[in-house]
């Protein structure tokens, strides 16, 4: 029996591959519990994995191996003062998680000044750009070398500085926007940030597509390519299936929308 | 004529969805392929890449899951088969679970075509866990800090990581990340070392990395599936992006079509409905 499921592994995890990717996308006609089955088992599986990863490749290695194996003993320590976290759940004793929490603030709010001069920083200084167009400049005493800037280059410095511009003034809360100057540049800042969210937000729909492509991918080629091959063309009858069961679907929901319409106007289609 | 109006902008959102499935399947079985224009961002990855002397050492860093195979495996792939093909060796670096297993499968299938092996062109240092505490530590000792690879071999013992030592011989760093921890990179390498590092982010997490990318932080960007398959075009191979090309130019002319016929659809309402109100007012 071990031997011929030893064998038969790949096609059963392709067919649990293909049951998982109906079953989660069913939440398209709607909530229902077979969504929820398998959302859990996601992302039980999920969790399960990171606690066998972490041990396996984080905890095993840096901690147990040593202080167990080398005699590392001192590494037990480090158990006893992570454990203070979870006195947090401790009304009493919760001042111990606390001195545990203030260090690594304390520790991050260090970081933080790593952080603004390596992430920030940068930006700011590369935020003032060329407006004129120039040719290049050799380095000399007076300073390093400066590369060319184009028309083009200095039309799209110009754009970037106004649009840098608007969007700072509409953050600008030290006085009130009163003048002519603000007051546009500040709506034309809000307007700017508009375009932003709206490039995200068709960034999210193309993100989306693609991880739906994949789990088409996995279902016509691998899944049918496999499981089906019997059929001479697996992903064909796997294709075939797929628009079988959403028409099924679709005629069941979409009947069932018209019962409904009906009992809510009961003059439909006397009219 | 008004039923069909009022239709257009109320369908049902399972027959959208149903459209959408045919808009996603049916190109895997069209023989066409639709141009694609490479992007800036995309330019600039290859041009970094290729701009690393051959046998240098890099950081892959991979930190995506399951969740985003679609896009992540796409890219991380089509970056892959370039280090390979510019003949650089290199040492992938999770801080998600998943990742090290995801990564490492892509490895190994790719290796074979390229003449690589583990351990001697590349190696995988495995799931890690605080990225800004290891990337301080590694800085100034990697073979202390990693210690050993993902089947427990001492990294010091692997050809791969000869003269390896710090984070000055590190010569790129590249980042598959849907998430924006890849600013750790950032703040922690790319800046204090001066390293090189692109990124391939979700088509989400895109628009806000183009502050890196016009500030130089970032060296080149793939833009979710759509860099990938750009990707895979400058490198003129057929992977599992370009696959999914024809799927993703359907599934966008569908949303397209769709929001300008509802468009349309409500303009012809309204003035339907302006005009009849005129008319009964002229009537009255």
């Amino acid at each position: 029996m071990s031997i011929w499921l030893g064998n038969h592994t790949h096609i059963f995890s392709l067919w649990i591959g293909a049951i998982c990717t109906i079953g989660l996308y069913s939440v398209l006609y709607k909530e229902n519990k077979m969504f929820r089955f398998f959302e859990h088992l996601f992302l039980g599986l999920a969790t399960g994995y990171m606690i066998a990863t972490t041990w396996n490749d984080v905890l095993l290695p840096k901690w147990w191996v040593p202080f167990h194996d080398e005699g590392k003993w001192w590494l037990a320590f480090a158990v006893a003062i992570g454990s203070l976290y979870y006195f947090i759940y401790s009304k009493k004793y919760n001042w111990m998680a606390r001195m545990l929490i203030g260090l690594f603030l304390g520790v991050s709010a260090g970081q933080q000044f790593q952080v603004f001069v390596n992430d920030v920083w940068p930006q700011i200084y590369m935020s003032f750009k060329p407006v004129l167009p120039h040719s290049a400049i050799a380095a000399s005493a007076i300073g390093p070398s400066v590369n060319a800037v184009t028309p083009v280059e200095a039309i799209n410095n110009i754009v970037f500085m106004v649009i840098l511009l608007c969007v700072m003034s509409y953050f600008f809360f030290s006085f009130e926007h009163k003048s002519a100057a603000m007051v546009h540049s500040a709506r034309w800042g809000r307007w700017l940030m508009m375009f932003t969210f709206g490039a995200i937000f068709g960034s999210t729909i193309m993100a989306r597509l693609a991880l739906l492509i994949d789990r088409m991918d996995f279902m016509l080629n691998d899944f049918g390519g496999e499981a089906f091959a019997w059929t001479g063309n697996g992903p064909v009858a796997v294709l075939v299936l797929l628009f079988g069961l959403t028409g099924l679907v679709l005629y069941l929901s979409l009947g069932k929308k018209q019962d409904e319409e009906s009992i809510e106007d009961p003059n439909a289609g006397n009219y | 004529m008004k039923k069909l109006l009022r239709t257009l902008q109320t369908i049902d959102r399972r027959v959208l969805y149903a459209l959408l499935l045919l808009s996603v399947t049916l190109p895997f079985f069209i023989p066409m392929k639709i141009p694609v224009k490479i992007s800036q961002p995309t330019h600039k990855l290859y041009d970094t890449i290729e701009s690393v002397p051959e046998n240098s050492f890099i950081i892959f860093g991979s930190d995506w899951s399951a969740g985003t195979r679609g896009e992540n495996g796409a890219q991380t792939e089509a970056l892959m088969r370039h280090v390979m093909r510019h003949k650089l060796r290199f040492a992938i670096l999770c801080f998600d679970p998943q990742a090290a297993t995801l990564t490492q499968d892509i490895a190994l299938k790719l290796q074979s075509q390229y003449g690589y092996k583990e351990g001697v062109n590349w190696t995988n240092w495995g799931y890690r866990v605080q990225e800004v505490l290891f990337f301080k530590a590694m800085a100034n000792d990697i073979v202390k800090t990693v210690t050993a690879d993902i089947h427990g071999t001492p990294i010091q013992t692997l050809p791969v990581m000869q003269g390896v030592t710090s984070a000055t011989d590190i010569k790129l760093l590249v980042n598959v990340n849907p998430t924006n921890s890849y600013t750790n990179y950032i703040q922690f390498l790319q800046g204090p070392y001066h390293i090189p590092m692109v990124f391939a982010p979700t088509a989400v997490m895109a628009p806000e990395a183009f502050n890196y990318l016009d500030s130089g932080q970032i060296s080149g960007m793939l833009n979710g599936l759509s860099g990938a398959i750009e990707y895979e075009q400058m490198l003129g191979v057929v992977g599992r992006a370009t696959k999914d090309s024809n799927c993703l130019s359907f599934a966008h002319l569908l949303i397209i079509m769709l929001m300008i016929l509802g468009n349309i659809a409500m303009l012809l309402e309204r003035r339907a409905a302006k005009l009849e109100t005129q008319l009964m007012g002229g009537a009255a």
